[in-house]
């Protein structure tokens, strides 16, 4: 080969925009994702400062083995037991479980609506995604406050079960693995729902149909040949939740710490403060465990297994009629979702009000906690006005609101070109590797990522504060924008394209006259998720966060810690409202949804 | 003067060839067809030369310019080789207009607004689209879209048209129709068409020339009833026609024998020169049979499929298979027995290579 002919090669690669881009993603997402990763390896076998260096009985920095062998094989005292095997078992058993719950809520639900005649369908899948776009600590949050009692846990005061019910119930059903399970399995459940059901939605109806046509039956059709087809996207969710519930952090600490409950994460937050090397080999296991489900998942999605569904034609399907169950099974599930979407505001809101916990009467009511001029007659101390006067919030709101816009910028302009790269290279090694790098920090639990981060940044005297949180928080929601970019430009055929190519249409001009304009409410969901999940972020920023009224999300969680009950359900019932708000004003305007960014 | 030029031009994806060592020129105002079952490569010809694809190696020139040249280097982009290109599945932009759609590529050529309105004005006219000047791609007809498409590639006034099965996404009327004007239409834009098929037919009617291609290699670039009349291998004289040629495997003498199926004769080449002895395949066109009374030969009704205009006859001659197509609307009962002849010339395929040994008449055709 000459050195014409190669310079011809490497100028012909070069010209195309996709090469290039994912050339530019491929250097950034390895500096931005696996430089930290090892910067963390190195972590877990390097002597801290502090607690960790006395009981090592070496010097601080220095090389060593010990944190494994601390936290792995250590029996005295059950130690290696208690802070890991127990967790690890706990955290297995929870993420299984939520991953069920939501796979077989979620997917019941995906399969009411699209397939059968389900009165209220509007309701139902208008409100179904409303627990995700929460805060996963919303549900644990109401959970708590709605069955506690004075009998279990840390028995400090009666919820509304208790104080107005009268009813008492068990420990096991207020805190622990089922409370944690039955949370995230339910905040996941739109997932499975918006998978499953687009799945189902988008099937042929030939497909069933002409099982029709042989005779077979309808629970047959269902078991043969429905199940088989949506098997993908149930394996996709499953994937999606065990990752996102193995790293949950707020949803454990509220339900499971009061009983010494604990799961991977929580136990790896308590090690971060004086054993960081054991807390850092901590996540690594959880990663280990993430990659581990992402290869099973791609294994199974790329054989013989994986269905093209959506063919050129689709028909009306044929609903199945609920009959005289219609009724009833509707009503279950609008009573569900007001339960699970609904009440929790009403709760928030009603413990934002009261003075003294557990007396729900209306002379224990007050809004000075939201409008007062002077609040420190009910509470001890805290801050002295209610929270909308109190300008420590609404600057706490702008940071959220900054940080959300600039994280969704920079991640959902990313998501496009990385999915521009590669649908266009499908097939290609570069394009595999971009898509998996674009979607390890999935993987990576938010609370480690943050303190990689700060690990790394430490070295790096500009890299600080809203840069560094803005930078963390890009990468981390990187996954949900370079999905849906992925996703939107596969829905594109290359000709669209190619057309413009041929009249001589500059490649920036392509993208925004052409492409984006065609995939609008794609890409623009590519924004909103980033946008909705960085609002309501907590255990990201907790450790990078400059000081702790800095944002919202931070500022609740030091409410809490302090006690102000009030403030600290003010603040989150805030948080919410204003979510609801971005993702509703965004939604109407512009078509794009959450659903858009997980489906596909 | 010839226009296109490919010379070697090879695409290998991994160590798949699509296209192996392609040679082909393309005349000036040509309407050339590329033809070939889905999967030859005749795709990714058309979009080597547009420059949507990079060939692996090869050089390709489109009017004395080279505009790809693997050992020098040289690659120009698409835009640069001042073609047209219209897509199978047309790729009309839906968030725009079809004023929006054809004006788009004379914008980007920085025409002035006046122009532009008169060169869209002009298009409309030709392909009878006035009327649907504000609507949206989603509001149009098939048919309708195809001329929107076909408008917008013909805009910027392309020397060359790249057309990749631009109507396999028509009912047949509409195909048909859309098939004479874009005949209409060579002729009116004086320029040069390069034609993407997997219908014959459409090979046959509407092009100068036909290059025809199996998995990737090049099998017979010829006019199109040349190609009919003397195919170059047993692969191309299946491809042309409908229905498809007889094929029947025999023998050759050296005195020109001819032994076929349950069929002798005695063979007389067109041109003089007996083909060497040896394992034949006998080519017969379905419609130079012909059913006669007197007919030298004998078979047996196998059934008929009349399409009102012809009538497909299958018969059977000593138990072999054998097509026929007569002219009008007739009916032979199932099992009835027949005479017939075979007047026009029968080619020689070698068994083993099919290629074409030479075409002849069978004299004295009898029963074995």
């Amino acid at each position: 080969m000459n050195i014409s002919r190669m310079k011809g090669k490497v100028r012909a690669w070069f010209s195309k925009p996709a090469n290039v881009i994912l050339l530019v993603f491929l250097i950034l997402l390895t500096v931005l994702t696996l430089y930290p990763l090892i910067t963390m390896l190195l972590e877990t076998v390097t002597v801290h400062l502090g607690r960790e260096a006395r009981l090592a009985k070496l010097p601080v920095g220095s090389k060593t083995l010990f944190h494994f062998a601390r936290l792995f094989a250590t029996s005295e005292n059950k130690y290696s037991w208690i802070t890991f095997y127990q967790p690890l078992l706990n955290t297995l058993a929870v993420s299984v479980s939520a991953s069920a719950i939501a796979i077989l809520f979620g997917g019941t639900v995906a399969f009411l609506v699209t397939r059968t005649n389900l009165k209220y369908k509007k309701f139902v899948s208008a409100v179904f995604t409303f627990p995700y776009i929460m805060p996963s600590w919303t549900l644990a949050l109401f959970w708590e406050t709605f069955f506690k009692n004075v009998m279990i846990g840390p028995k400090t005061s009666n919820g509304i079960m208790a104080s107005v019910f009268g009813i008492y119930m068990p420990e096991w059903f207020v805190y622990g693995g089922f409370p944690i399970a039955l949370v995230l399995g339910l905040h996941y459940a739109p997932f499975a729902y918006i998978l499953i059901g687009g799945i189902l939605r988008n099937m042929d109806a030939n497909l069933e149909e002409a099982a029709t046509i042989l005779k077979t039956s309808r629970m047959r059709i269902i078991r043969k040949i429905t199940l088989p087809i949506v098997r993908p996207a149930m394996l996709s969710t499953f994937l999606l939740v065990f990752a996102s519930s193995m790293s949950a952090y707020s949803v454990p600490v509220f339900l499971g710490s009061p009983v010494r409950y604990y799961v991977l994460s929580t136990t790896m937050k308590s090690l971060m403060d004086s054993y960081k090397g054991q807390a850092y080999i901590v996540v690594a296991v959880m990663i280990l465990f993430g990659v581990g489900i992402l290869l099973l998942n791609q294994a199974v999605t790329n054989s013989r297994k994986q269905f093209t569904t959506v063919t050129g034609k689709s028909g009306q399907i044929s609903k199945i009629n609920l009959g005289k169950a219609n009724r009833p099974i509707a009503l279950l599930l609008v009573l569900i979702l007001l339960l699970v979407a609904v009440v929790p505001l009403i709760t928030f809101a009603l413990e934002s009000v009261i003075i003294k916990a557990g007396d729900y009467s209306l002379s224990n009511m007050t809004l000075d906690f939201w409008i007062g001029k002077d609040t420190t007659q009910w509470l001890d101390q805290g801050d002295s006005t209610g929270i909308l006067l109190n300008p420590k919030v609404w600057s706490a709101l702008g940071n959220s609101l900054g940080l959300a816009v600039t994280c969704s910028v920079v991640a959902g302009t990313c998501g496009i070109l990385v999915g521009y790269g590669v649908s266009k290279r499908r097939g290609s090694k570069l394009a595999s590797w971009v898509n998996n790098l674009s979607f390890f920090p999935y993987l990576m639990p938010s609370l480690a990522f943050g303190a990689i981060y700060l690990a790394m940044a430490s070295g790096i005297p500009w890299l600080g504060g809203f840069l560094l949180m803005a930078l963390a928080g890009s990468i981390k929601y990187l996954p949900f924008a370079s999905r849906s970019g992925v996703n939107a430009m596969l829905q594109l055929s290359a000709e669209i394209e190619e057309a413009a190519l041929i009249t001589g249409v500059p490649w920036w001009k392509r993208m925004i006259r052409v492409i984006f304009p065609i995939q609008k409410s794609s890409f623009l969901s590519g924004y909103l998720l980033p946008m909705v999940s960085c609002m309501r972020e907590l255990s990201l920023f907790v450790l990078i966060v400059p000081t702790s009224n800095w944002l919202l999300t931070t500022m609740l969680m030091q409410y809490s810690e302090k006690g102000w009950a009030q403030f600290g359900n003010a603040i989150n019932l805030l948080i919410i409202i204003v979510v609801l708000i971005v993702n509703f004003t965004v939604n109407k305007l512009t078509g794009a949804s959450i659903d858009k960014g997980v489906g596909g | 003067m010839p226009e296109i030029i490919l010379k070697n031009v090879t695409k290998r994806f991994g160590k798949f060839a699509a296209v192996e060592n392609l040679n082909l020129v393309i005349e000036n105002n040509a309407f050339i067809t590329v033809l070939g079952p889905s999967g030859c490569g005749k795709t990714t010809t058309l979009r080597m030369v547009a420059g949507l694809e990079t060939p692996t190696d090869g050089t390709i020139s489109i009017d004395g310019t080279v505009v790809f040249d693997a050992d020098k280097g040289i690659n120009l982009a698409p835009n640069k080789r001042d073609v047209g290109f219209l897509f199978q599945n047309y790729a009309l932009w839906p968030h725009m207009t079809v004023y929006q759609n054809i004006a788009f590529g004379l914008e980007n050529l920085k025409w002035d607004k006046k122009r532009i309105r008169a060169r869209v004005d002009e298009l409309l006219a030709l392909l009878k689209i006035e009327e649907f000047e504000g609507r949206y791609p989603s509001e149009l007809s098939g048919g309708q879209q195809q001329r929107v498409a076909i408008a917008r590639t013909l805009a910027p006034g392309p020397k060359v048209l790249f057309m990749d099965e631009p109507l396999s996404n028509l009912d047949a009327k509409l195909r048909m129709e859309m098939r004479t004007e874009l005949k209409r239409l060579h002729r009116d834009t004086d320029s040069t068409f390069v034609y993407v098929t997997h219908d014959q037919l459409e090979a046959m009617t509407l092009s100068t020339r036909v290059c025809i291609m199996e998995k990737g290699i090049l099998q017979q670039y010829a006019p199109p009833l040349e190609m009919y009349n003397n195919p170059a291998n047993r692969f191309v004289a299946d491809f042309m026609g409908n229905p498809t040629m007889n094929f029947i495997d025999g023998s050759l003498g050296a005195d020109g024998t001819l032994r076929f199926g349950s069929l002798k004769a005695r063979f007389q080449p067109e041109s003089g020169a007996m083909p060497a002895a040896g394992d034949v395949t006998v080519g017969i066109r379905p419609e130079y049979i012909d059913i006669e009374e007197d007919g030298p030969l004998e078979a047996e009704i196998y059934s008929t499929l009349p399409s009102g205009m012809e009538t497909t006859v299958k018969m059977h001659t000593g138990g072999m298979p054998l097509t026929a197509v007569v002219f009008g609307d007739v009916d032979y009962a199932v099992d009835s027995k027949v005479r017939f002849a075979i007047h026009k010339l029968a080619i020689l395929f070698d068994k083993k290579t099919g290629m074409n040994l030479g075409r002849g008449s069978l004299e004295e055709p009898a029963n074995a």
